[in-house]
């Protein structure tokens, strides 16, 4: 039994704004959300290399009480604030959330980063004594899956919960994953998306690497580029997306309001290197999305790239799309206005192909000014251009070798 | 440290940390402020403060079963008469 998938309401927290009309309105204007990083952390400030972000630096009226709040670290409170909006745009009550047929697809790169820094800080503690000084809440804070059941115990809901922890590839797992628990029967509706909070250790990571952008840093507004010939490197950014994913029976018996629907998802593995992009697996993770969605490749408008402005990554990327879909449908990559918000870039880049849908417009790739050549042979998108879209392409990619694409349909 | 400090202490440790206000001291926390175990264990942090010295993890699983204030003021006056 295969059932249709739509989605039925949305809400996002980006370095660009929370909530539509902001976001909306940053993205026409080419407004970035890449700022010099925080200074908070000196140890680290001091030696990184890249000191750009994409940061939520504005305040959100948070309304949790206590009793949630006590187990929510930074990350789970962009969580249940996106869950909390979408929940309430879509109109679910209390009885459907506890019905055991909804659940939570949920997830963030490793839970809270900074009360893991405040746990190591106490275990390494020169007097030994700092162990006792672990909260009681401070491993619910900073679990992988804390996010999915800090949402699960908020709103009472009961039903499945899974808690994708696949870096990059976090919120398009999510929300795949939910759209099969959907299509299959096991679940009548999922709050699907992921959330990462801000910290210096994973920029420090990435900038380890090397590969974090370190050549804007006086002009941050400038990078990441996707696909740029001057592209030096991704940005780390934060965030938070969300998608209430429905069977469309259901989502009519309720009289919700359906946005789009979910058509298609992928997920692949490499097979190999864990960091080395592959165009292979790139390709394969297309055909099979493109086969799961039951459409061809000129039936896709729009491709969000994942493009995160890496040197290998984008090149990679570019040669896979014009495999699979020649130059037909249009390209743009969406972290040159916020960064890279890890986890939680699949369920944002989501978001703004429904705002896409909504207002039928493709937003161009930011700071995209010259392609590089290696890079050059699809259609990027270079500046706002009006157009229906009927059909999205998402691709993400992730350390570990892992691919997605998710494949989501205007509502008609 | 007398009875009436101790109160006084677990009252704004209370409204402080865990926004419960002017409760019964013979009323169940748990059952109407939510009081959970993860609370039960905060609290015994700031008892530990309290009384300058750490709880033995016996003292702690004693402390799971307490369920008022009451309860909470005679435990911490047996653990510093213990502890002397």
């Amino acid at each position: 039994m295969e059932r249709r998938v739509v989605i039925t309401a949305e809400a996002a927290i980006t370095p660009i704004g929370h909530g539509k009309k902001e976001i909306w309105n940053n993205l026409v204007t080419r407004v970035s959300g890449v700022k010099n990083l925080k200074n908070r952390d000196e140890l680290l400030a001091k030696y990184l290399h890249s000191r750009v972000f994409g940061i939520v630096d504005y305040e959100i009226a948070y309304d949790f009480p206590r009793k949630f709040a006590k187990t929510l670290g930074p990350v789970s409170y962009y969580a249940c604030q996106v869950a909390k909006e979408v929940i309430d745009r879509a109109g679910m009550d209390r009885e459907t959330l506890s019905s055991g047929r909804v659940g939570v697809a949920f997830g963030s790169i490793h839970g809270s980063p900074t009360v893991q820094r405040h746990i190591y800080e106490a275990f390494f503690d020169p007097s030994h004594t700092g162990y006792t000084k672990i909260n009681a809440t401070d491993y619910l804070k900073s679990m992988v899956h804390t996010t999915a059941v800090n949402i699960t115990r908020m709103f009472g809901i009961t039903g499945r919960v899974i808690s994708s922890c696949t870096a990059c590839t976090t919120a398009s797992q999510s929300i795949g994953y939910g759209y099969e628990s959907i299509k299959y029967g096991l679940q009548d509706a999922m709050i699907c998306g992921a959330a990462d909070e801000y910290d210096l250790t994973t920029v420090a990571v990435f900038d380890n690497l090397l590969a974090c952008s370190t050549a804007f840093n006086d002009t941050p507004h400038l990078t990441p580029r996707p696909f740029d010939v001057r592209r030096d490197g991704l940005v780390i950014g934060e965030g938070a997306g969300a998608l209430m994913l429905e069977e469309y029976e259901h989502a009519k018996k309720r009289g919700a309001q359906v946005i789009a629907e979910v058509i298609g998802f992928a997920c692949s593995n490499n097979g190999g290197d864990l960091i080395l992009p592959n165009a292979e697996g790139v390709k394969r993770t297309i055909r099979m999305g493109l086969e799961n969605a039951r459409i061809n490749p000129g039936d896709v408008d729009l491709i969000s790239a994942h493009a995160t402005a890496t040197k290998m990554g984008d090149i990679v990327e570019a040669q896979a799309i014009h495999s699979e879909y020649g130059t037909g449908p249009y390209v743009s990559g969406f972290k040159g206005y916020i960064g890279h918000t890890m986890s939680a870039c699949g369920a944002i880049e989501a978001i703004f192909a429904l705002y896409m849908m909504q207002e039928g417009a493709i937003i161009p790739t930011l700071n995209l000014e010259e392609a590089d050549p290696r890079c050059g042979m699809v259609n990027h998108t270079m500046q706002v251009r009006e157009k229906d879209i009927n059909i999205v392409s998402i691709h993400n990619f992730a350390f570990g070798g892992v691919n997605t694409s998710l494949f989501i349909k205007k509502w008609r | 440290m007398t009875r009436d400090i101790i109160v006084d202490r677990i009252l704004s440790i209370l409204k402080e940390e865990f926004e419960i206000e002017n409760p019964d001291l013979d009323e169940n926390l748990t059952d109407t402020y939510e009081f959970d175990s993860i609370d039960a264990i905060a609290l015994l942090e700031h008892v530990e403060d309290m009384i300058g010295a750490p709880l033995t993890q016996e003292e702690k699983k004693r402390a799971m079963e307490l369920r008022t204030i009451n309860q909470i003021c005679d435990y911490i006056e047996r653990v510093i008469k213990n502890k002397k």
